[in-house]
């Protein structure tokens, strides 16, 4: 029954991380491109549901459902800004040009939050209710359903607009081989710029839902960075289903390992399984799903 | 090379600025003259330890308000991040900002290490509040502590769990960073010395987002009282997580729990039956004075104070104190710090020789109805237990 | 300080005279105007520099996103500290072992991970700086925990103690001064531009001669030397080593120093070093607000000299002083390798069950032209490809110059004396002409000076000569492929193989390359010539092999290809009758 009970919570941190790390893995097939701001946009989407909480005029009931699509739409804004501002016009430059800059985002949101909202840790409002749920001997807080909910909804849709839709095709596109695309008619730039929206509202999901059950600093971004990247790589490099595989697997060497070892040792052995899989399996293990460009 | 040819310059004039800029914040209207003294803040704004760095500067900040008459008193808050590089920088620009009296140093005790020997070279006092044992231990007259280090808490923490609880089987969870790993060794020298050991005992990391693998495996233990030595957030994280889980055995907190900011995470019923050590507890009242500090404190910062603040604001009003008293050197300063005694809002300060000015800790306790919690229990110099 | 841009041989611009010319300001200013905090942070920024080095040479040269060079500066800073703090050894014993220590701890890593490309590379170097850190947090007994280690003694030399301020910076950037010219040596010599060629193409430096493994590990054990240097003085510097040194930050300002200054460049190591540490001092009166000033100006850097601080001064001095002539070395003709032929029996590989290459057996004798031609997809390019060493083959034998060369990677090919040329001419991008045909040479040759003057014979050869000082970039398709087969014709190999090397020319350039074709061989060069075009391939060829589907399906003379019917059908898409 405990095992479960872990294997719950770490499935709900997982879905968390694989939304920051879908955010990631969307700007890298797009662009490809490493954008390092990603972790403080989780930060920022937090930050934002901490501070629309108390404008909604509704009762403690539903606060969360109803931030949920302004924190995705303000985000996408940001998202958008980002893009302009630290990515087109360094797209002709080598990747990590773009390293560079959204390092350089990171350091002005991480800063900027920080003088806004100043350094105490924050709680969003939940999604739907704080209660917990007893389900024979199992403790289900209502906001873990609803955090795997949500990142199994964002992730879904995703799926869906990128097999089905007209736009998911032209962004697909844009991130096989962004010249042919020009080529073909696909406006370029538009489809990034989009993918950087989308990359955003993923990480404002990400966020409100991370702040309600782990809190939020404006500092917080910098270890989801460094979860996102890892979760990526290992899944293989620009590959969807691999980053959520990878989210999952950081989230059970968090949660499961480290209720057998204590938490610093199963860091440790995250890492060293890290390197096992890379001398095993050097292309990740869902292998490379975007061609190397730069 | 054009872009680094006017770097001398550009730099000049910007710490030419920041001089002004800070001056004129600080004491308004007040005319540089020679005599001036200069009381730097230099604390943590940014990084992992900025929440309480925060509450250091605005202590700080409050108490060099207090001008004494007849002396030019100027100020400047650098940040001085989490990096040991960083604190030693900004002790050594502020060395060279006119006359120093007296410097509000960085409570992350990596970063004071990196400063003492600066300040015994520049002959300059360091008033902190940070809690890692071995600043004291160094050796160095310039370092003065206005909280009760871990060897005052961490027995005040484990008396009260052992004495006041009557509870013999603990089960400690603590960070892995200096503030932890720090408490967790005086935790286990008072519980050893008290005749207990710990059913358990293990570090977490500060980045940890689940904390039910450490609750998990500290209740599998059959502990009779779950110790934390926890930062704000995790501290927090973990009660939360207790609540989840239906633990219903006493919980006492470090420090990081007396916090208003901790706290303002849970709601009231979480935080029923949990205690925590600190030094003070501004919000819980207790004085006219201390009020008065927290009400004028609230004004000036909209936030409530921690005994960080309250430790920092009672250290610089003690140098003040001895401004007033004529003391206008460092050196000067630095002898009225060791010598005197002084009666502030907390407690009552006098250095034991090595600069530990601050030998009380409190035990308070919340409710379960409010988030401001009540003092249950002082303890005057509790660690003659631990040695 | 000043240096000539290694990487664009073609014409250097003049922005070595500018950084002298910084190099002198700043020495004036730290002697005559720096207070002793000015002084702390130059020296500080000297730090950064030398850290900063090691990262231009495995990253900015060699390419490799190397996230450990923040792991062997906190590992030299152990070093220090453990044995500065508790053991009170000097510094003559306790900086070699900050240099050792992470050079030890480099060489097995690089072993184990450096076969991994990119990011796969970069998050192992990430985990093993990780492991390392965890390491530090949580073995308190050797390095003090979380707390770290305080009372570590200032720089003692042989007694003599150097005193913080303007000794320690002096000490500092005396090092930095050592050590950017010792990574500027290694930048612009034959070490530097074989991992520059590593870097635009890894394939490609294989087939080159140059051994990718050996200099990706130099690199990072380069890297590793500097690094711990520079934790070594860190420490020297702050007085307490903590598990601060080891965290990802120091590892992403050494990145964004390396990147901002002028990637590859150690002057830029220095510049972004500099900048970056001063920044954020500029805008401490704004207090919290300073690193939201800091992030936008660095933003700001990047959008303005995306080619970094160097890359700008060098376009500006470009602009204002005009670019200066390069001087070329006096051409002079590189050593033949001994003749010697290529024996293939039975050669095979398969691509998920699909028999790309299928028992090819083919015999390149001295001074003959072979041609193999067949349909697209039926083997051609995978022949080469095996034969180059860039696949390994499953099946077969192939004996070079009489020696057993089965499965033999590409380098030990080329150095045994097989060169090839590709399809694409796989240029490096920004390279100059003479540079890149240098690369060629570089696993051969005594230095850069030797490998260009080697270089300027064989662009001569093939009649392109005036080429030298230009750049890659914007050459016309034809030019290229004379500028890839003189890459191929300045090893003056044994074995050459040719992926059609006359697509897209004219009659007359066919005719000019027929010509150059014929002079090799008259040097005893054996040829194998992939081509389409059988008017040009016909006449110069003696033998002849048709591959269908990875299957030989003739072999015999150049004449009696047109007349073969399962050639024909092959061409046609008939299918051959078995």
């Amino acid at each position: 029954m405990a095992a479960l009970q872990l294997l719950l919570n770490g499935v709900a941190l997982g879905a968390a991380y694989a939304l920051v790390a879908l955010g990631f893995v969307l700007v890298l097939n797009a662009t490809s491109a490493v954008n390092f701001a990603q972790g403080d946009l989780v930060m920022a989407g937090g930050l934002l549901a901490v501070a629309l909480a108390p404008l909604i005029p509704l009762p403690d009931a539903l606060p969360g459902i109803v931030l949920l699509p302004l924190v995705l739409v303000l985000m996408a804004g940001l998202g958008l800004l980002l893009a302009l501002a630290a990515y087109l016009p360094l797209r002709r430059r080598p990747p990590v040009s773009v390293f560079i800059s959204t390092i350089a985002v990171g350091i002005i949101l991480q800063n900027g939050a920080a003088i806004l909202f100043g350094p105490e840790p924050r709680a969003a409002p939940p999604l739907i209710g704080d209660g917990t749920l007893r389900l024979g001997g199992l403790a289900v807080p209502e906001q873990s359903l609803a955090i795997v909910a949500v990142a199994a909804l964002l992730i879904g849709a995703q799926q869906w607009l990128f097999a089905r839709t007209q736009l998911g095709r032209r962004l697909r596109a844009t991130a096989q081989d962004p010249e042919m695309a020009r080529a073909c008619g696909v406006p370029v730039t538009a489809m990034i710029l989009v993918t950087f929206a989308i990359a955003a509202a993923c990480a404002g999901a990400a966020g409100l839902l991370l702040a309600n059950r782990y809190f939020v600093t404006p500092t917080a971004g910098g270890d989801l960075i460094l979860k996102a990247y890892i979760a990526v790589t290992v899944g293989g490099w620009g590959s969807v289903p691999g980053a959520v595989v990878g989210a999952l697997l950081i989230a059970l060497f968090e949660v499961g390992v480290s209720s057998i070892l204590s938490y610093p040792a199963a860091l440790g052995a995250l890492y060293l399984t890290l390197l096992a899989i890379l001398v095993l399996r050097p292309q990740g293990l869902f292998g490379e799903a975007v061609r190397r460009r730069g | 090379m054009r872009r680094t040819r006017p770097l001398p310059s550009i730099l000049r004039a910007a710490i030419v600025s920041a001089i002004a800029a800070s001056s004129v914040a600080v004491s308004p209207g007040a005319a540089r003259a020679d005599d001036t003294l200069s009381f730097p803040v230099l604390v943590p704004l940014t990084g992992f330890l900025s929440l309480e760095g925060t509450s250091q500067r605005n202590g700080a900040v409050l108490a060099l308000k207090q001008t004494p008459a007849g002396v030019a008193i100027a100020s400047e808050v650098v940040d001085t991040g989490t990096s040991p590089e960083a604190a030693v920088t900004a002790l050594e620009r502020a060395a060279g900002d006119g006359k120093v009296g007296a410097v509000a140093a960085s409570m992350l005790g990596t970063q004071l290490l990196a400063m003492l020997p600066l300040a015994a070279e520049m002959k300059l006092p360091l008033v902190t509040v940070s809690g890692t044992a071995s600043i004291t231990e160094q050796g160095n007259p310039w370092v003065f502590r206005f909280f009760p280090g871990d060897a005052v808490t961490k027995a005040a923490h484990a008396r009260y769990v052992v004495e006041e609880l009557g509870k013999r089987r603990p089960a400690v969870i603590y960070q892995t960073t200096a503030y932890g790993q720090s408490g967790k060794q005086h935790l286990d020298a008072a519980f050893k010395a008290l005749g207990v050991t710990p059913v358990f005992e293990e570090g977490v990391d500060p980045a940890a987002k689940d904390l039910l693998p450490v609750l998990s495996k500290a209740l599998a233990a059959k502990p009779d009282v779950l110790v934390l030595h926890l930062h704000s957030g995790p501290t927090a994280l973990l009660l939360k997580q207790a609540a989840t889980s239906g633990v219903d055995l006493p919980i006492v907190a470090g420090s990081a729990m007396h916090q208003p900011s901790t706290a303002a995470l849970l709601e009231p019923a979480e935080l029923k039956g949990v205690c925590a050590e600190t030094a003070a507890s501004p919000i819980s009242g207790g004085s006219p004075e201390i009020e008065a500090f927290t009400d004028s404190y609230r004004t000036a910062f909209g936030k409530d104070p921690d005994a960080f603040a309250l430790g920092q604001y009672d250290g610089m009003t003690m140098v003040l104190e001895a401004v007033k008293a004529g003391a206008r050197s460092p050196e000067a300063i630095r002898k009225a710090l060791s010598a005197e005694s002084f009666q502030g809002l907390a407690m009552t300060y006098k250095s034991d020789g090595k600069g530990n000015m601050a030998h009380s800790a409190v035990i308070v306790c919340y409710d379960g109805t409010s988030r401001v919690p009540k003092l249950v229990k002082r303890y005057d110099d509790p660690a003659i237990a631990a040695k | 300080m000043a240096e000539r841009r290694s990487d664009a041989a073609a014409s250097p611009p003049r922005g070595g005279g500018v950084l002298a010319g910084g190099a002198l300001a700043l020495l004036a200013y730290a002697l005559l105007y720096a207070s002793p905090y000015g002084l702390r942070v130059l020296t500080v920024a000297g730090v950064y520099a030398l850290a900063a080095f090691g990262f231009q040479i495995v990253f900015g040269l060699g390419g490799a996103l190397s996230l450990a060079q923040g792991a062997f500066f906190g590992v030299g800073a152990y070093v220090t500290g453990i044995l500065g703090s508790r053991y009170g050894l000097g510094f003559e014993a306790t900086f070699p072992l900050s240099l050792l220590a992470p050079l030890l701890l480099a060489l097995p890593v690089g072993l184990a991970v450096l076969r991994l490309a990119s990011h796969y590379f970069a998050l192992a170097t990430l985990g093993i700086a990780q492991v390392l850190h965890l390491l530090a947090v949580n073995l308190p007994d050797l390095t003090g925990g979380a707390n770290g280690l305080a009372g570590v003694p200032g720089v003692v030399l042989f007694g003599h103690a150097v005193a913080r301020g303007l000794p320690m910076a002096v000490l500092v950037w005396g090092l930095v001064a050592l050590g950017g010219l010792v990574g500027w040596l290694l930048a612009r010599g034959r070490f530097g531009r074989s991992l520059t060629a590593l870097r635009d193409d890894p394939l490609a430096a294989g087939t080159l001669g140059l051994d990718v493994g050996r200099l990706r590990l130099a690199a990072f054990a380069a890297s590793a030397l500097f690094g711990g240097a520079a934790g070594a003085l860190a420490v020297h510097t702050q007085r307490v080593v903590s598990p601060e040194v080891l965290e990802f930050p120091v590892m992403v300002s050494i990145l964004t120093i390396a990147i901002v200054g002028g990637r590859g460049r150690m002057a830029g190591a220095m510049l972004g070093a500099v900048l970056l540490l001063h920044l954020p001092e500029w805008f401490r009166f704004l207090e919290r607000g300073y690193l939201v000033v800091y992030g936008g100006a660095l933003l700001l850097t990047v959008l303005v000299a995306p080619d970094g601080l160097t890359g700008l001064i060098d376009r500006a001095a470009g602009r204002l002083w005009g670019r200066r002539p390069h001087r070329l070395p006096a051409a002079s003709a590189p050593p033949r390798f001994p003749a010697g032929g290529l024996a293939v029996e039975g050669l095979g590989k398969s691509f998920g069950g699909v028999h790309a290459v299928d028992g090819v057996s083919l015999e390149l004798t001295p001074g003959t032209i072979t041609g193999l031609i067949g349909p697209n997809g039926s083997g051609k390019s995978t022949v080469i490809n095996l034969l180059s060493g860039l696949e390994r083959p499953d099946a077969g034998h192939v004996v070079l110059a009489g020696r057993a060369v089965t499965g033999a990677r590409a380098d030990r090919l080329a150095r045994a004396g097989l060169a090839r040329s590709f399809q694409a001419a796989a240029l490096p991008e920004g390279a100059g002409v003479l540079e890149a045909v240098a690369a060629a040479r570089l696993a051969f040759d005594a230095d850069a000076r030797q490998a260009e003057a080697h270089a300027r014979w064989a662009l001569d050869r093939l009649g392109v000569g005036d080429l030298a000082a230009q750049s890659c970039d914007g050459l016309p398709a034809a030019l290229r492929r004379r500028v890839e087969l003189a890459r191929a014709v300045v090893r003056r190999p044994a074995v050459l193989l040719l992926d059609e090397p006359a697509a897209g020319l004219t009659d007359g350039e066919k005719a000019e390359l027929s010509t150059l074709l014929r002079g090799l061989t008259g040097e005893g060069t054996a040829i194998l010539l992939v081509e389409h075009d059988m008017g040009f391939l016909l006449p110069l060829a003696g033998r002849v092999l048709c591959l269908d589907r990875g299957r030989v399906i003739y072999d015999g003379p150049a004449a009696g290809v047109r007349q073969d019917g399962a050639v024909a059908a092959a061409y046609l898409g008939t299918a051959v009758p078995a």
